[in-house]
């Protein structure tokens, strides 16, 4: 029996309307009529790789923004390892780590094992096994001599692999990556994919799911791709399927194919 | 091995907040130690501000035992902590909000509330540390009296003072999570609380209709409270009205700060602007 890592199902998300000048008062208050998720489901197993793809606006960020409890859903339900991210956000946030392409996110006057000691602590690992993990970290990540530096003198492939421990700190289920190779050089992004492809997937096995806008990474690393066009999901596949459905020759073909026949059908 | 989410873990992620913002600070090696000689030029000016001032007339009006020097140092030093209580919430949302780390914050199995409070300790304690040093530099040099203070009374109602002043830092919290700018609750309770709250003269010399609304404002009981057990050497029996006024504020206060502050994060997760600046 198959046994799921993430769940989603109808799920909707829907924004209210930007607001400015004194109107922007009322923002909290309006009603949600800008649409970023319109009923999007699918699922993925356990040990599973999904990438999530689409344009600028899609909803990937959105997507995965609910995923780890930072978003409530409109409508519709998503679980993580069998807990409801609206009505059991703490026991979600137990089995998530989550890292974004962003390499502004750590304390960067602090060093890398500080930065990692507070997150650890946060995530209600013991002091013991905050040092151990650290330190299996430190080796899995090749981070040894970099870990006592202040974060700020760090270059932004070695913070991302920091924000990469720091996910990875609590031994999550699911690792949810947003753009993780946003802002990596081409050969830092390239170690980057071979790192979480042979040493975070290959030996241990975790689920994991990341939004990208580059192909050769989908296609490199993803067992399954989502495509999100304007918060609809056009499919849910291996790249294989999705080619073959399509009709096309390549991942980026067939992306283009399924938005221009979802806009077709739409007018 | 995870711990379970008791009290005790509760007070590890204190302590390592007050920690993270303590190392922080330290970084900065100048800026701090810097910060601490600030009290010596405080206590200096409100000497000589007082020296200025201070005439029979005025003593006259002072609590009984009082010079002008001490009454304003007291009322100046303490006035502080409703700043702080005010701010710290605020500013601890906003700098994780602008350093990128809220939403690495938020997704940790650690609820917000812990974090703002965690996030709030090293500025109160930091603020206590000056505040001693204000006395100290007073006693000192200046002849500040702290030989018969109640020192235990003066905590309490330093303690009552933090509760009460932290509910309004946490509706104050509330509203910049929904709002994110242009705090209305900062500036109607610090502007009011200066008016009529007994920080440079006493509540008496104000008119009625002001010292009714003193009595509506907690920094009145925390500065008549703090004046009284280190000025006043007030006994404990002396010093329950301030201290039950400050109780009762932090009672009604606290709940409803943390029931508006769960309807704000709520409203921002559904709006979407939770990590908005």
């Amino acid at each position: 029996m198959k046994t799921f890592a993430l769940r989603v199902e109808n799920l909707e998300k829907y924004f209210p309307p930007a607001a400015t000048g004194w109107r922007a008062l009322l923002h909290p208050m309006m009603q949600l009529t800008v649409p970023a998720l319109r009923g999007i489901s699918f699922e993925l197993e356990k040990g599973g790789v999904l990438a999530v793809v689409g344009a600028n606006g899609a909803g990937k960020s959105t997507l995965l923004r609910i995923l780890t409890t930072l978003l409530l859903p409109t409508q519709g339900r998503a679980q993580v390892c069998g807990f409801d991210v609206a009505a059991e956000p703490a026991k979600v946030r137990s089995q998530i780590g989550y890292h974004t392409g962003n390499d502004g996110c750590f304390y960067a006057r602090l060093s890398g094992r500080e930065n990692l000691n507070l997150f650890a602590t946060l995530n209600n690992l013991s002091r013991a096994e905050t040092a151990r993990r650290i330190s299996e970290l430190t080796d899995l990540f090749g981070l040894g001599p970099l870990l006592d530096q202040q974060v700020r003198t760090l270059s932004t492939g070695n913070i991302h692999r920091l924000g990469l421990a720091r996910a990875m700190l609590h031994r999550p289920s699911l690792l949810l990556l947003d753009e993780p190779t946003r802002s990596l050089d081409p050969l830092a992004a390239a170690e980057f994919r071979r790192f979480l492809q042979q040493r975070i997937v290959g030996e241990h096995g975790t689920t994991v799911l990341f939004a990208s806008h580059t192909l050769a990474e989908v296609e490199q690393l993803a067992g399954w791709v989502a495509v999100l066009d304007h918060g609809r999901l056009l499919g849910c596949d291996t790249p294989e399927r999705l080619r073959a459905a399509s009709g096309g020759a390549t991942l980026e073909q067939s992306l283009e194919n399924m938005t221009h026949r979802a806009a077709r059908e739409t007018q | 091995m995870t711990e379970p989410s008791g009290a005790g873990s509760t007070l590890r992620k204190l302590a390592i907040l007050f920690r993270r913002d303590l190392a922080v600070a330290r970084s900065y090696r100048a800026a701090f130690v810097l910060e601490l000689f600030y009290a010596l030029f405080g206590a200096a000016s409100f000497y000589f501000l007082s020296r200025f001032v201070d005439s029979p007339q005025l003593e006259k009006s002072l609590p009984q035992g009082t010079n002008y020097f001490s009454f304003v140092l007291v009322g100046l030093a303490f006035f502080d902590y409703l700043t702080i209580g005010l701010h710290t919430f605020d500013e601890s949302l906003q700098s994780a909000r602008q350093n990128g780390t809220l939403e690495n914050l938020l997704v940790t199995q650690t609820s917000l509330p812990v974090i703002l409070a965690g996030s709030s300790l090293y500025p109160f304690v930091l603020l206590s540390l000056r505040t001693v040093i204000y006395l100290g530099w007073g006693a000192a040099l200046f002849g500040f009296p702290v030989g018969n203070a109640n020192w235990l009374g003066a905590l309490l109602v330093l303690a009552a003072s933090v509760l009460a002043f932290s509910g309004l830092g946490i509706l104050s919290a509330s509203y910049l999570l929904v709002f994110k700018k242009g705090n209305p609750v900062n500036w109607a309770v610090i502007g009011v609380s200066s008016v009529v709250g007994g920080m440079m003269y006493p509540v008496s010399v104000l008119p009625r209709w002001l010292q009714f609304i003193a009595r509506l404002t907690p920094v009145t009981y925390s500065l008549e409270g703090m004046r009284a057990a280190l000025l006043g050497h007030a006994s404990f029996l002396e010093l329950w009205p301030p201290l039950a006024a400050l109780l009762i504020f932090a009672v009604l206060l606290l709940p409803i700060s943390f029931l508006v502050f769960s309807w704000a994060l709520r409203r921002t997760k559904i709006t979407g602007t939770l990590t908005h600046f």
